[in-house]
């Protein structure tokens, strides 16, 4: 059974008196532990299917199943909970909390899903440890590099142990070699059978990934299998 | 728990915004601090007043002669020193009878030379009054038989003579006059109603009747009536008394009106009361803008801080999470701001109590009445922007710049 079911998702903007097709019929199945790479030109409608398929959106029409569940006819909370239990996001902006430590953002979503505060602790400092910031967990972000931030937020979104992984161009705001090293920590997650979409507009990237959906103009153009 | 880390989180929000915090605040702290102050002033300027009342193991009245009806002229029968010497006589009431002679004089010591109240009256006149002897001895009722020159002064006349009082004691002065010694000071009593027992000087009944004066007409009978009898009882016996002394017939009008300063403190009381009642509702009004104040700002603070909310959100933040969230800020932003008013109130009104010396008493009813009142004010006027913040669509809000 697959991870995810998409069946002729589109989404439309209503902006004033026009109405914008971002997504104009998606449909595609992910299955557990699949590494994939979602491409294609600004405007193509990336971010607007990550955020329907991360449940941070609805979609305006078609289905969408998660673990067997029809997310689309979710609402509100049921969906915060999904996002809680399910979902784990990694932003280009990294969006940390600028007052809270490493440690404390970490634990944030583990405070969400009402665990005690040892056990939101003890979670949170051995994702902190296995993303290599072991050493900085009371810095604030601004004390803290682009590249140790964006782990941070990786270690945040792995905290409550995700069924997927989402990154919209994580890479986006870091330098080459900082930008790799990210990328690596996510292929060595992959390699832990971790289930991951990543957004980018770099080849080299997508390579990495085991399939590319390349999207344009809220269609997926092709949809392939990499070697 | 949960609550306990919102409002550390609520205290950072405030922390990281200061003094925003602070300027909204300000309204709740002027609020609260003028409802504790007046709460406080009011409490005690109550028990001033009613300790002067039951403290006092008597209540006084005091007789005047009444004028004549439809003129400004003194009643053909005035009160004189034998309408005293009568109420004394009368055994119905343990009263104690006080007549008392004023007028003013020039009082000359050295070169100085002042204007001065002149009070004549008998020995119970200090007691009933609650003067206490500061320097030197009061006069008595042998003093007062033998007509003897001999004075007791305020605590500032000597200041006015350009010296001081103490040393005035055993000295000669001239008073409209006449030679007097003066023999004592009393305590500093500080002004007491209109008039300001400190700057004046006290002399023998008959004294003044004889030597200073020229007349045994008094302007007021004090009567000190024991607690054991009530007001409107004594007023009927000094009436009996007085009417049988002026020989009114029956039917016909008193020559003298008897008045219980007891009323005057009801009123005083009155008057407190509604002062305090109107301080206090300014200070409502001013909790109520600072609760705009309080709202208006949780709005900004909601819009600037859209993205977190989006982040929030996207990590599995429910609405009631974020609604907590913002609620609990705004009501911990109104009892900081209620806590601070509290304790600016209460050193207003410490000072107060300093200079009046008042006693110190601020119910804790009005502590914790103005605190919770303030935290009303923040749930109610923080319910709306939370409310906002609560229903931010996630991808919208991620979205926001
Ligand atoms: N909230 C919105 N309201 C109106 N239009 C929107 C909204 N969000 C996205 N769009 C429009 O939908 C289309 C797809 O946007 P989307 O952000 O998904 O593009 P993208 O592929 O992520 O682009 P990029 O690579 O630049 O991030 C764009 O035309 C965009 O203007
Ligand atoms: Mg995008």
């Amino acid at each position: 059974m697959s991870l995810i079911k998409a069946e002729g998702i589109t989404k439309q903007y209503l902006l004033g008196n026009q109405t914008v097709d971002a997504l104009r019929g998606i449909s595609f199945d992910i299955n557990q532990g699949e590494f994939i790479a979602i491409m294609g030109p600004s405007g193509s409608g990336k971010s607007t299917l990550m955020n329907i398929i991360g449940c941070l959106d609805t979609p305006t029409q078609g289905k969408y199943f998660l673990n067997q569940q029809e997310v689309s006819t979710f609402k509100g909370d049921e969906l915060a909970k999904i996002r809680n239990k399910e979902i784990g996001f990694v932003f280009q902006t990294f969006h940390l909390l600028a007052r809270n430590t490493a440690l404390d953002n970490v634990m944030l979503p583990l405070k969400y899903a009402g665990f005690d505060k040892a056990k939101q602790m003890k979670r949170a400092k051995s994702v902190l440890l296995q993303v290599g910031l072991e050493s900085r967990m009371e810095h604030q972000p601004s004390e803290l590099s682009g590249g140790q931030q964006q782990r941070v937020a990786i270690a945040r979104a792995l905290v409550n142990k995700p069924s997927i992984l989402f990154a919209d161009e994580p890479t986006g705001n870091l330098d080459s070699q900082t930008g790799n090293e990210v990328i690596k920590l996510f292929k060595d997650l992959h390699d832990q059978g971790q289930t991951i979409i990543l957004i980018t507009h770099e080849n080299e990237i997508a390579s990495i990934a085991q399939r590319t959906i390349f999207i344009k103009d809220g269609l997926i153009e092709s949809d392939t299998q990499n070697k | 728990m949960i609550l306990q880390e919102s409002i550390s989180t609520a205290i950072d929000a405030i922390r990281a915004n200061f003094l925003r915090s602070f300027l909204t605040a300000i309204a709740i702290i002027i609020g609260t601090a003028s409802v504790i102050a007046m709460v406080g002033i009011g409490s005690s300027a109550q028990k001033a007043i009613d300790d002067s009342i039951t403290n006092a193991s008597a209540r006084t009245l005091s007789v005047y002669p009444s004028r004549a009806r439809g003129t400004q002229k003194i009643n053909s029968t005035p009160l004189v020193i034998k309408d005293a010497d009568a109420l004394i006589k009368d055994k119905e009431i343990q009263w104690r009878v006080s007549p008392e002679i004023r007028g003013s004089k020039s009082l000359k010591y050295g070169n100085e030379s002042i204007t001065i109240s002149v009070t004549g009256a008998r020995e119970n006149y200090f007691d009933i009054q609650g003067y206490e002897i500061n320097h030197g001895v009061f006069f008595n009722g042998r003093d007062d038989l033998a007509r003897k020159r001999v004075a007791v002064i305020g605590s500032a006349v000597g200041t006015e003579l350009k010296t001081s009082s103490e040393a005035l004691v055993g000295k000669e002065v001239n008073l409209g006059g006449v030679t007097f010694k003066i023999i004592g000071v009393i305590n500093s009593e500080g002004v007491s109603g209109w008039s300001n027992p400190d700057d004046q000087i006290y002399i023998p009944l008959l004294t003044a009747s004889d030597r200073v004066f020229g007349r045994d007409r008094v302007d007021s009978i004090r009567v000190e009536v024991p607690n054991l009898h009530s007001p409107e009882e004594a007023m009927i016996s000094i009436e009996r008394v007085l009417r049988r002394e002026h020989d009114i017939g029956p039917g016909e009008e008193n020559n003298f009106r008897i008045h219980d300063w007891s009323q005057f403190t009801d009123l005083q009381r009155q008057a407190t009361a509604i002062f305090s009642a109107l301080i206090i509702g300014i200070a409502g009004i001013s909790l109520l803008v600072g609760g705009i104040g309080v709202m208006n700002i949780m709005l900004v603070s909601v819009t600037e801080r859209t993205r977190e909310i989006g982040l929030r959100k996207a990590l599995g933040a429910t609405e009631k999470a974020i609604l907590f969230q913002f609620i609990i800020e705004a009501v911990t932003l109104c009892i900081i701001g209620g806590v601070a008013g509290v304790l600016l109130g209460s050193f207003l009104y410490f000072i107060i109590t300093l200079f009046q010396d008042w006693p110190f008493a601020i119910p804790f009813s009005a502590i914790f009445g103005s605190v919770t009142f303030s935290a009303c004010i923040g749930l109610f006027f923080g319910i709306w922007p939370a409310r906002k913040a609560a229903q931010l669509e996630p991808a919208v809000a991620l979205r926001y710049e």
